[in-house]
């Protein structure tokens, strides 16, 4: 059996003892993320218009995390509509940052192993930039907004009395103990995945300064960033929207 | 009163720390005079028509060929122009369509005659770096004020471990690396959780709880890997790679798995704690079940931050294979072998450490801080 094989099949073993029918539900959940990623490269190198499938991609994405895992409910509805909203927006950001950053496809130090491929391909890598960058703060997003949204249902369910204002200023509390923690997720991951890049710049003794205009180096931080802007600014969406569908018709 | 001290503290800080940032750009966007290799802003692009290739799966592709007129902003000729030809082709893949504004690096060469051409040789992007980072902690600190401004803080710390941890792995033999960053581990655990939530016990508990998690699914990767004798793992598609793929592969999901596993930690032990807190007479057995429903609330959605973190990236090289007209199955499963490994590691160890956040937390909370023992 492959590594994956045996650590998938212990991921499920210990998502169902820990999280009984729920832990195996989001075992799926990874499964139908992982199909829904391996459709949309299959749509991109087909002449889809890359951006409209990137974005429908999104929108299955945050339906599987928030509905599928967790259910249709005032919490999941109130974190599917700010993601949305964030993530139209994450996209014009990431527009202007392919625009000027010019980040798109690949930097010299990754062509090596190219050497019997053409790139004369029929796809555009602009286009497939900006999809990497806003799939990749997808996941991010929804975990943030749903956080949000379910704390503040607790809050709200112990103190009905609580004014939309003061629903919010809950909210923005409990997204500020959050935040650090998830900045903290995707910066080791960072680390984590470009371990290997950090020692070749060492090993190849580049200077700070030409490590920070590197295509490899400077189109990762700037998705991290990108990611950073989103689950930031997905906090106060989120607290105004949840606070707003908790006191309607009251 | 109070509160409006507060709020006038954190008008203060952002905006010192805006003016700050703003500098720091506005300097990103000066500092030619930092570099060596010449730099020349673009200020004409005139297109002088398309050539021919041959294309993946098709007869005939076109290039475009484009003049460039820049000015050189460094150096001993600064302020001459120079033309520059470039050409570029529609997917970009591996070459770049420049307009007038844009910043180069160049490579200079004087022919016999004394005259100068010049060739592209990288983008200016660090005023970007900068820019939008700067944008990025800005908007943390508006949002979440003093913590952002702190958790800010542990990220620089731990840039500073992580190039320290790097010159120590120059000294030492490359054989050291994953006692390395073992240690870096251990150091950025203690660092970030003492600064995002103080010395106390909740977060002495998420302390050796995320320790301990974290070590864990190293230990169990590491299990797996030789019991299958690294099947499935395709080392030689790892990139910027010479040496030891193996080594650095463990350490990239030792390190790749701190940061989830630290998340859930916090965040199990910051609910225990409250839970506590709202009703000290609280049973282990009450504290057990209602840990447990935050533990299936968060595990799916965390599991999937870590696969889209790591899977995304790899977009642009599956859709490169493809249109070359590699086969589907291959590709994926050879280009993506050791993210999904990275993935599915970091994932286990999120789950692990509900439970032992759990435990951890429940044994070690219960006495206020300050209690005697």
């Amino acid at each position: 059996m492959s590594v994956q094989m045996v650590l998938a099949l212990l991921l499920l073993l210990l998502m169902a003892v820990v999280g009984g029918r729920r832990g195996i539900s989001s075992f799926l959940s990874l499964f139908f993320n992982f199909a829904v990623l391996y459709v949309l490269v299959l749509l991109l190198i087909n002449g889809f218009p890359a951006l409209f499938v990137t974005l429908l991609a999104c929108l299955v994405v945050s339906y599987i995390n928030l509905f599928y895992i967790n259910g249709v409910n005032i919490k999941t509805k109130a974190a599917f509509i700010a993601t949305i909203v964030t993530t139209f927006f994450l996209l014009l950001l990431i527009i202007v940052v392919h625009r000027f950053a010019l980040i798109q496809g690949f930097g010299p130090e990754e062509v090596e192993e190219y050497t019997t491929l053409s790139f004369f391909v029929n796809v555009d890598f602009v286009q497939i930039g900006i999809c990497t960058m806003i799939t990749g703060t997808i996941a991010a997003i929804t975990d943030t907004a749903i956080s949000i949204s379910s704390s503040l249902y607790e809050v709200h369910h112990r103190n009905p009395q609580l004014s939309d204002k003061e629903l919010f200023r809950s909210g923005m509390t409990i997204g500020k103990d959050i935040i650090g923690t998830t900045t903290n997720t995707l910066y080791f991951s960072f680390i984590g995945a470009y371990l290997a890049l950090f020692l070749w710049f060492r090993d190849l003794s580049y200077t700070f300064g030409e490590a920070l205009n590197a295509k490899v180096f400077v189109s990762e931080v700037l998705s991290m960033f990108v990611i950073g802007i989103g689950v930031t600014a997905i906090i106060p969406l989120t607290a105004w929207v949840m606070a707003r569908m908790l006191l309607k018709g009251k | 009163m109070k509160k409006g001290l507060l709020l006038r503290h954190k008008r203060i800080l952002l905006s010192l720390l805006s003016a700050l940032l703003g500098l720091l750009t506005l300097f990103t966007y000066h500092n030619y005079a930092w570099y060596e290799e010449p730099i020349a802003k673009i200020i004409a692009v005139e297109a002088v028509g398309t050539d021919e290739t041959i294309g993946a799966g098709r007869e005939s592709y076109p290039i475009y060929n484009q003049k460039l007129t820049a000015v050189l902003m460094n150096g001993e000729s600064k302020g001459a122009q120079l033309v520059i030809e470039n050409n570029y082709s529609d997917s970009l893949a591996y070459s770049q369509t420049y307009r007038s504004g844009d910043e180069v690096f160049l490579s200079l060469s004087e022919s016999a005659s004394g005259a100068l051409t010049a060739k592209v040789s990288g983008i200016k992007r660090d005023k970007y770096v900068v820019l939008f980072g700067s944008l990025f902690l800005i908007l943390l600190v508006a949002v979440a004020g003093k913590k952002g401004l702190l958790s800010l803080i542990s990220i620089a710390g731990n840039i500073l471990l992580f190039s320290i941890a790097l010159d120590s792995y120059e000294i030492a033999d490359n054989a050291q690396l994953l006692w390395i960053s073992s240690a870096a581990v251990i150091g950025w655990t203690v660092l970030t959780l003492l600064l995002v939530s103080g010395r106390n016990r909740k977060t002495y508990a998420a302390i050796l709880s995320t320790l301990i998690g974290t070590f864990l699914t190293l230990i169990i990767a590491y299990g797996v890997i030789a019991g299958t004798n690294g099947q499935g793992l395709r080392y030689e598609e790892m990139q910027f790679v010479t040496h030891y793929p193996r080594r650095i592969f463990l350490s990239s999901i030792l390190i790749g798995s701190l940061g989830a596993v630290m998340d859930v930690a916090i965040t199990m032990t910051a609910a225990i704690q409250e839970l506590y807190e709202k009703d000290p007479a609280i049973s282990a057995k009450a504290l057990f079940q209602s840990g447990r429903e935050i533990g299936k609330d968060i595990m799916g959605t965390m599991a999937n931050v870590l696969l889209f973190a790591y899977v995304s990236g790899a977009i642009p090289t599956l859709v490169f294979y493809l249109e070359n007209g590699s086969d589907v199955f291959h590709t994926f499963s050879m280009q993506l072998s050791l993210e999904i490994t990275r993935a599915l590691a970091g994932s286990i160890g999120i789950v692990l450490t509900v439970p032992l956040a759990m435990v951890t937390a429940v044994r070690l909370i219960p006495k206020k801080a300050g209690d005697p023992e």
